[in-house]
């Protein structure tokens, strides 16, 4: 396939120059106070509260957070990182905060703004130390309550401000609109790569991200040409095909509902019974597993990953692979929003067993894996940039432990990241994508 | 009125009362609070298998995490073992809590109970040490961690003086073994020690939040 | 024995050998813990005393702790001690009755004044000075008269000493110890419900010795035979260690001769001589027949849980209370959490807003 993309080192000037110059919103610390709290009030609730008051204290979530291990900074001990949460339930929510006002320090502007760092820098939501704990807190989620606060007091990052600002108000995301999916399409329509836009009587709907046009577009066409092949009567809407969510990423509710209803009240208008998830971790987890319940609906349609759709029309007999004989070795990176928050981790397996290839696993993998530490456009903070290099390390590591020739993953924002850290390091393992393994093995 | 009278009388009476007060009203109002209900379609699961099932995977890591946290591991397990076993095994208090519950069960030797008294207190000075001189738990810990430590630690010390009749009269000892623990069980509802009745609503519903999605909590 | 008699001589005079005589004085030091070079000290103050006077109240009691003392073990030395004083006046012993006894009883006072040693058994009732008379004198100010002038107050049994029976709940008598009536003598608490009767008779001797109060402990009792607990003389002391108990009366541990705590034995906080001295000439105590020791000689005892609940049991109340503390608490708990909840609604009212 011979498709335009944009290179890597392209893509890394883009993402330095989003932001640059930016100021950070102007408000009162006062003001930053009051919306952080009454975000923390709107999301807590009875399983935050369970949580907040089952801490030990014992501090094994640090030993399973990426940073952490990267680092050894206690700073960034997962417990920490919502801190400013269990301050504020105890003093607001909990049974006994006439008692815990006593001691309990209030909140401040300058506890705010010391937790960007550490909730956006420092934390990936990749859901790692969730696993870990002994009381079965879920401690990513009371992160993501700190962010929603922060983001209510104006605390997102510059970066990630003006990328939220690109999907909330234009509809478009690195400069990514309907315009560019139309002009993709129709080089692939050149090469004999057919994309459905916009019929309104399909049954399946497929989503992109911008990364994949911009920098995977063989990712993209490798999709195309896999529901092509599959029983699927599917299309792609020019209004409504971005599953990258970037309300979820930066904690702003507004943006994520928005970014959901986007998608839904198309789907739901066009009759679609099958969403059909591109190659993105949060996307998956923000649609299948909170999009019904931020519409308030139980959604009329299911939604797939491409590894669930593929294993089951691999199944159902509308697939099928050539087996490659060669027994290449690969290693696949579970997504974490995919994988442990996602509950899809043995399809990608099988079908790639399928192939032929001999799937190793790294010393953690499945719901244990270690984060890329990209968190899903995360790596678009320049502050941050130190620390995900020393993440992707411990990737490294994990990799090289398996010796395996490739490395496949699930996730076009995990392969990015992963791309920017082996380029970092001079590491020569191709990163690649399962559906285009997938794709590139297709049975006629 | 002796002061062994006042620890096994009112003493006794009033921190029954503020423990089963404290224990009811913190449970209850953290249950109480809602959670807006989940309207995405799980995946095919048992939800109460799923809870059940993570209250008792989670007393043990997933295996890519047992290196790093063993030595917690190891010493959790054997502080509330050796815990358990002195507080629940040793005749003289299940005397008490029959008269509690209403029923009692088989005691275990004396000598049984004094090894694992003394296990638990080693270990649980142990992990005051760590917790006080390891990076994480030194950062993170606040005042409610080491009184904690404290209040569990000086019933097992005065436990132990008092089965063994050492350091003065028997009935001092015993009053303020009793005292102590009327110190821990007031102090329990407010504090960390709480845990040991949130573990199981907190790893149910991580088992039922990430059964439905597929995935051993 | 004639009242200007030294004991000494009356001794002799009954036929009593030198030899015998100082067999008693190495027993009674023995008894009292005292080195043998005490023997002779004790053998002189035996033979040179004359014979005090003592005045014996009865008040609110059953009169066990009479039947306890004057139970003779034998025509033996016990006896001997007792006509070695001149017991003036009891209600149970003396054979004189109304204004006679009375009468004797004042003019012994008169006679000894200073000097005479008062016993008290039973306990008062302060409640109305009615409830216990005597030739129609209240026990009250029979006990405030009859102290003014006396060396010393010896309050036999734990009625006199602590309350005893009558003091134990609802104690409607208001039933009090001599020692929270009389506060400017010296008192000796001699507890037991009865007291073992060589424990009275070693106080006597010790006072008849020395002319002075022995070495007492915290509550007021002689520390010879109150100073240690029965758990520590106790020898089925093992099988506590062990954790062998007898769980019900004659079952298999009570016949083995296993430890009583299960079964209420209050041993460990009760201070007495039974457990070395025993009863009956050394006969046995309660332990060893097989049933716990109730903690006679301790204040309150009756008050102190039941005699078969173990000592952990504790007196914590009921579990009604406890039932009512939770209801509480869930109120608490329900009520925290309705408040919470609408101000989450609130907070999320005003963003919809």
């Amino acid at each position: 396939m011979n498709i335009e993309a944009m290179s890597l080192q392209d893509f890394r000037g883009l993402l330095q120059q989003i932001g640059e110059g930016v100021a950070g919103v102007d408000m009162s610390d006062e003001e930053r106070v009051k919306r952080a709290k009454k975000a923390f009030m709107q999301k807590l609730n009875g399983h935050r509260a369970v949580d907040l008051d089952s801490c030990l204290q014992c501090g094994m979530c640090a030993e399973a957070c990426h940073f952490y291990e990267a680092t050894q900074n206690e700073k960034y001990a997962p417990v920490y990182k919502y801190r400013l949460l269990r301050r504020f339930y105890r003093r607001e929510m909990s049974p006994m905060r006439w008692f815990y006002r006593l001691f309990t320090p209030d909140i401040k502007a300058a506890d705010l703004k010391e937790w960007q760092h550490l909730v956006y820098d420092t934390c990936t939501g990749c859901g790692r130390c969730d696993m870990i704990c002994p009381m079965g807190i879920k401690i990513s989620a009371g992160i993501r309550v700190v962010r929603h606060g922060l983001a209510a007091a104006g605390l997102v990052p510059p970066e990630m401000r003006i990328v939220r600002n690109e999907q909330r108000d234009e509809n478009k995301l690195f400069g990514v609109g309907a315009e560019q999916l139309k002009a993709l399409a129709a080089k692939l329509g050149e090469q004999g790569i057919d994309i459905p836009l916009d019929h309104e009587q399909a049954d399946v709907m497929l989503l992109t991200t911008a990364v994949e046009i911009l920098l995977f577009p063989d990712t993209f066409a490798s999709s195309a040409r896999i529901l092509n092949k599959s029983s699927a009567n599917w299309t792609m809407f020019s209004d409504a095909f971005e599953a990258t969510n970037v309300g979820i990423i930066t904690g702003d509710d507004p943006t994520m509902k928005l970014a959901i209803k986007r998608i839904v009240d198309k789907a739901e208008a066009c009759g679609i019974k099958t969403v059909v998830m591109p190659e993105s971790g949060h996307a998956y987890q923000t649609l299948r597993w909170e999009g019904a319940t931020e519409m308030n609906e139980q959604l009329p349609f299911e939604i797939l990953s491409m590894p669930e759709f593929i294993s089951a029309e691999i199944k159902a007999g509308h697939l099928s692979l050539n087996a490659q004989s060669n027994g290449a070795s690969v290693t696949y990176h579970d997504p974490c929003r995919l994988a442990r928050k996602g509950g899809v981790m043995q399809q990608p397996r099988d079908v790639l067993a399928a192939l032929g290839l001999d799937v190793r696993e790294t010393p953690a993998n499945r719901r244990e894996n270690y984060c890329c530490g990209g968190g899903c456009g995360e790596y678009v903070l320049k502050d941050a940039a130190d620390l995900r290099q020393k993440a992707f390390e411990i990737k490294k590591r994990e990799f090289e432990d398996t010796g395996a020739d490739t490395v496949v993953t699930g996730c076009a924002n995990c392969r990015v990241n992963l791309l920017i850290g082996a380029e970092n390091s001079g590491w020569q393992t191709p990163v690649t994508s399962f559906v285009e393994t997938v794709a590139a093995n297709l049975a006629d | 009125m002796t002061l062994l009278e006042f620890a096994s009388g009112p003493g006794l009476q009033w921190a029954l009362w503020i423990f089963v007060f404290g224990v009811v009203w913190r449970l209850i109002g953290a249950l109480f609070l809602l959670s807006r209900k989940d309207l995405t379609k799980p995946r095919e699961y048992n939800s109460m298998k799923a809870g059940l099932g993570a209250i008792l995977s989670r007393s043990a890591p997933a295996h890519a995490f047992e290196k790093s946290i063993r030595f917690q591991h190891v010493t959790g397990y054997v502080w509330h073992f050796a815990l358990f076993v002195s507080v629940l095994f040793f005749a003289p208090h299940i005397l008490f809590f029959k008269s509690v519950l209403g029923f009692g069960w088989p005691h275990l030797p004396n000598t049984i109970i004094l090894v694992t008294a003394i296990t638990a207190t080693a270990v649980l000075i142990a992990l005051l040490i760590r917790r006080a001189t390891h990076p994480v738990q030194r950062f993170i810990s606040t005042v409610d961690d080491y009184i904690s430590i404290f209040v569990v630690l000086i019933p097992l010390i005065t436990g132990i003086l008092a089965f063994a009749h050492f350091g003065a009269r028997y009935e001092t000892l015993l009053a303020i073994h009793l005292l102590s623990v009327e110190a821990m069980l007031i102090w329990f509802p407010f504090s960390k020690l709480m845990h040991a009745i949130m573990t199981m609503p907190a790893r149910y519903q991580a088992g039922t939040a990430f059964g439905r999605r597929g995935v051993k909590a | 024995m004639r009242k200007d008699q030294t004991l000494g001589e009356f001794l002799r005079s009954q036929g009593v050998s030198r030899r015998g005589f100082l067999k008693y004085c190495s027993a009674t030091a023995s008894l009292m813990a005292l080195p043998p070079s005490a023997v002779a000290q004790v053998a002189e103050a035996l033979a040179t005393a004359r014979r005090p006077s003592v005045i014996w109240l009865s008040f609110q009691e059953c009169t066990g702790c009479t039947e306890s003392l004057t139970r003779s073990h034998a025509p033996t030395v016990e006896s001997l001690i007792f006509d070695a004083i001149s017991l003036d006046y009891h209600h149970t012993l003396q054979a004189a009755a109304g204004h006679g006894a009375e009468a004797a009883r004042e003019a012994a006072m008169e006679e000894n004044k200073g000097k005479y040693l008062l016993v008290v058994d039973g306990s008062i009732p302060a409640g109305n000075n009615g409830y216990s008379t005597i030739a129609g004198i209240s026990n009250y100010d029979m006990l405030i008269d009859t102290a003014k002038d006396a060396f010393a107050i010896v309050a036999v049994g734990t009625c006199a000493a602590f309350g005893g029976l009558p003091q134990a709940s609802p104690n409607p008598t208001g039933a009090v110890s001599v020692s929270d009536i009389i506060t400017d003598k010296p008192i000796i608490n001699v507890s037991g419900c009865p007291p073992i009767p060589v424990v009275i008779t070693g106080v006597l001797a010790h006072f008849l010795t020395f002319g002075t109060i022995p070495a007492l402990d915290a509550l007021g009792r002689p520390a010879a035979f109150f100073g240690q607990n029965i758990h520590d003389r106790c020898y089925r002391r093992p099988f506590y260690e062990r954790g062998e108990f007898a769980e019900t009366f004659d079952d298999e541990g009570a016949r083995k001769g296993w430890c009583l705590y299960k079964l209420g034995c209050k041993g460990p906080t009760t201070y007495n001589a039974c457990a070395t001295l025993k009863w009956n000439q050394g006969a046995s105590f309660p332990i060893q027949s097989g049933h716990g020791c109730i903690g006679c000689s301790e204040p309150s005892f009756w008050d102190k849980g039941g005699f078969y609940d173990p000592i952990s049991a504790g007196n914590w109340g009921s579990r009604d209370a406890l039932l009512g503390a939770a209801a509480a608490g869930a109120a608490l708990g329900v009520g925290s959490a309705l408040a919470a909840r609408a101000r989450k609604r609130k907070a999320q009212a005003q963003e919809e807003a």
